[in-house]
């Protein structure tokens, strides 16, 4: 799954440790988001998009398309 | 509210009752080589349970302390561990039913350092993937 993250978080000029103490976790766990070796909770994609102010799919973007 | 890093990763306090429980374990391994009477040799052997049991409480608040990436290793760090285990045990228990194992080579005691090994390669095996 791709995504915006790095995007987003250079527009704000966040570092990762500091999108990680507004989103209360690790840096490790943004980097893993940012470089799609981890697909976080939809939980965690709620609180990035509220954080961010845009909707989930303006961040992330499914490999394949959905289902009709 | 936006929280420090620390409040996500686990906290310390599995690591002082886990090192204590290590010491009372060699201690009581080493203790347990001496002549003593038996009912000093079962204290001895039952004594790493306390503060094992101090470590376990750690663990599990450390666990919920951490976020979502970080259960997810661990795990994944169980999933490998725990059938490694079974895989060591089941071996180990034909082994001994086609050959017939020493306990001074085989007991439960050597098993022990095998769980730490599996679980730690397991957690390396985890965060190299996510990291």
């Amino acid at each position: 799954m791709k995504n915006r993250l790095r995007v987003l978080r250079a527009e704000r000029e966040w570092s990762q440790a500091e999108l990680a103490d507004r989103l209360s976790v690790s840096r490790q766990t943004v980097n893993a988001v940012e470089t799609g070796r981890y697909e976080p909770s939809l939980g965690l994609a709620f609180r990035l998009a509220h954080l961010f102010g845009v909707s989930i799919e303006e961040i992330f973007e499914p490999d394949a398309p959905p289902l009709p | 509210m936006p929280t420090t890093h620390a409040a996500v990763r686990m906290t310390a306090n599995p690591i002082v009752p886990g090192i204590v429980w290590g010491v009372t374990y060699v201690a009581a391994r080493l203790a347990l080589e001496l002549s003593l009477s038996p009912r000093l040799r079962l204290l001895i052997a039952l004594a790493p349970i306390v503060p094992f049991v101090f470590a376990l409480v750690g663990v599990v608040r450390g666990i919920r302390s951490m976020d979502e990436l970080h259960r997810r290793v661990h795990l994944e760090a169980l999933v490998l561990a725990f059938p490694l285990t079974l895989l060591l045990i089941m071996t180990l228990g034909l082994l001994e039913l086609a050959i017939g194992l020493s306990p001074d080579d085989w007991s439960y005691r050597h098993i022990l350092p095998f769980l730490i090994v599996f679980y730690a390669f397991g957690l390396w095996r985890a965060w190299k993937r996510y990291l």
